[in-house]
């Protein structure tokens, strides 16, 4: 009677474990489509060009792997994990479900304090790239110091955003970031004021050009004629002396132009 | 028995110095050991070379790479006049290591003004490089398949307004393009049809189109045969500070004046 000594054992299993099953199936089969489809749509929104070349990538790589196929598999194992969670509820295993409650509602902050760390990391790497490219013309070897300084500047905040998704008290951080962005945005004007007003003036100067290049005009004392402008200074050439004046000083002194 | 190297070798015989044009690191290391000194001569310096000079363009003419090589060795005082060098340079295909040896004697006759004309202009040496670029992209694809004519003034471009007049109005009024931006290339083209200058300024924008020139021709000094658009160009170069790079429209020539002296020659053909 091989027929009834399954039947039999069908029936002594109570009906939830069989649907606490199934419902983990289904999370497997939804887990593994997830991560199909994350790594598509990552894919297809060009990440992995994106990424090219930052050092968590370059990580990644050496172990076989790439940041899209992690990125992927994370977001696989989050539907896994709510799967499996819904089996043990399905299950009614009431001195597991006391545990697991508590871990459910915390899982879903790790998950994100963990893509809030990846992303974090690649965008750090990623700024350093380019704010390294962006000085490669400057043969100065201070310069090195500003693509780490973004760098890490995101890399904190990433971990800050992370940390609060966890639940740890990240005030003293929050206090010790205000203090930073107030400097970078205190000490940044005031270094930078006088390029910030030339500029604003140059974008006057250069959209409605009241003089143009080889116009004679007079700045001050100087009487010459424009040989160059552009956003931050303008080049006046008098007598074989080229007066480099900031615009600021062309729109505060006001100019006279000469026509001939 | 005398054998090729043998015989050959005179060619390097107590030379003062090696020039290597563009080449790769490991050809670069191979002559690490070699008791003369090295001079790189590249558009960028990738070997890390302590004697190093920019080549702007990639001169296809070896003559005239080999004038711009020992003429920046000789501006930047890595070789003197009556010094005996060696080039190793790359005639045929020019992605290649060192295919050629030529022993060159260093002295004032070397120089054209090549290098000069690069380094020592008003104008920035990168934007002299795209004005040549676009010249010569001209000068190949000529506008709608017939050769064009043009003639581009850089550097010193206040003063270049102030010894022109417009033909008629700047299509490049109020407008902030720079050579070298992609577009230009494009509109440069579409403008050449039109008759008259390109004025770009030190920093490579570009000032003015249809400009014609009305600099003093007195005691400039160009070649017979060439048209007026060469000797406007010329004369343009004696009056100020300016370069004139001119694209003949009859024999498709691209070429350079400074100080009102053709400086330099190039055939787009070849690029």
């Amino acid at each position: 009677m091989q027929g009834g000594g399954i039947r039999e054992a069908v029936a002594t299993v109570p009906i939830r474990f069989w649907l606490a099953f199934a419902t983990l199936f289904v999370g497997l089969v939804l887990g593994w489509l997830t991560r199909i489809l994350a790594r598509r749509v990552l894919r297809r929104i060009g990440v992995p060009g994106a990424i090219e070349g930052t050092a968590f990538e370059r990580t990644a790589r050496d172990f076989g792997t790439s940041t899209v196929d992690i990125l992927a598999a994370i977001a696989g194992y989050f539907v896994f994990g709510i799967a499996l969670f819904a089996a043990v509820a399905v299950a009614e295993i009431e001195y597991v479900a006391q545990f697991w409650n508590a871990v459910a509602g915390f899982l879903p902050q790790l998950f994100f304090a963990v893509i809030v760390l990846i992303v974090g990391v690649l965008l750090g790497d990623k700024v350093e790239l380019v704010v390294s490219e962006r000085f490669r013309g400057v043969k100065l070897p201070q310069v090195g110091v500003l693509p780490l300084m973004a760098k890490y500047s995101v890399f904190y905040l990433a971990a800050l955003i992370a940390l609060g998704q966890v639940g740890v008290a990240t005030g003293a951080l929050i206090v010790l970031l205000a203090a930073y962005v107030f400097a970078l945005v205190f000490l940044g004007g005031i270094a930078f004021r006088h390029l910030l007003s030339a500029g604003a003036v140059g974008t006057y100067l250069l959209l409605h050009q009241p003089y143009t290049i080889g116009d004679e005009i007079r700045v001050g004392d100087v009487r010459g004629i424009v040989q160059e402008m552009d956003l931050f200074v303008t080049h006046v050439e008098a007598d074989g002396e080229e007066y480099v004046f900031p615009n600021s000083k062309v729109f505060a002194e006001g100019f006279v132009r000469f026509r001939s | 028995m005398a054998t090729l190297r043998d015989s050959l070798g005179d060619l390097v015989d107590d030379v003062d110095g090696l020039f290597l044009f563009s080449p790769s690191a490991a050809y670069y290391e191979r002559f690490a050991d070699v008791d003369v000194d090295r001079v790189v001569v590249a558009d960028d310096n990738d070997v890390n070379a302590e004697s190093f000079v920019e080549l702007p363009l990639g001169f296809d003419n070896v003559r005239d790479r080999i004038k711009f090589g020992v003429e920046g060795a000789m501006d930047n005082g890595f070789v003197a006049e009556g010094d005996t060098v060696a080039c190793a340079v790359s005639m045929f295909d020019g992605g290649g290591d060192a295919d050629s040896l030529v022993r060159v004697r260093v002295d004032e006759s070397m120089r054209s003004g090549i290098y000069d004309l690069f380094t020592d202009s008003r104008a920035e040496p990168g934007v002299i490089r795209d004005v040549f670029e676009v010249a010569i992209d001209l000068g190949k694809k000529g506008q709608k398949g017939k050769p064009v004519g043009a003639l581009f003034v850089v550097g010193d471009a206040g003063k270049v307004m102030n010894k022109s007049r417009p033909l008629s109005y700047n299509p490049f009024e109020k407008s902030h393009v720079h050579v070298g931006d992609p577009i230009v290339n494009v509109m440069l083209k579409e403008f050449s049809r039109l008759d008259g200058a390109f004025v770009v300024s030190d920093s490579g924008k570009i000032v003015s189109a249809y400009r014609y020139l009305e600099p003093s021709a007195e005691g400039v000094d160009i070649p017979k045969g060439l048209g007026a658009r060469h000797m406007a160009g010329g004369a343009i170069t004696r009056d100020t500070n300016a370069i004139a790079i001119v694209l003949s429209e009859s024999d498709g020539m691209v070429r350079a004046f400074k100080g009102g002296d053709l400086v330099l020659e190039i055939d787009p053909e070849e690029y």
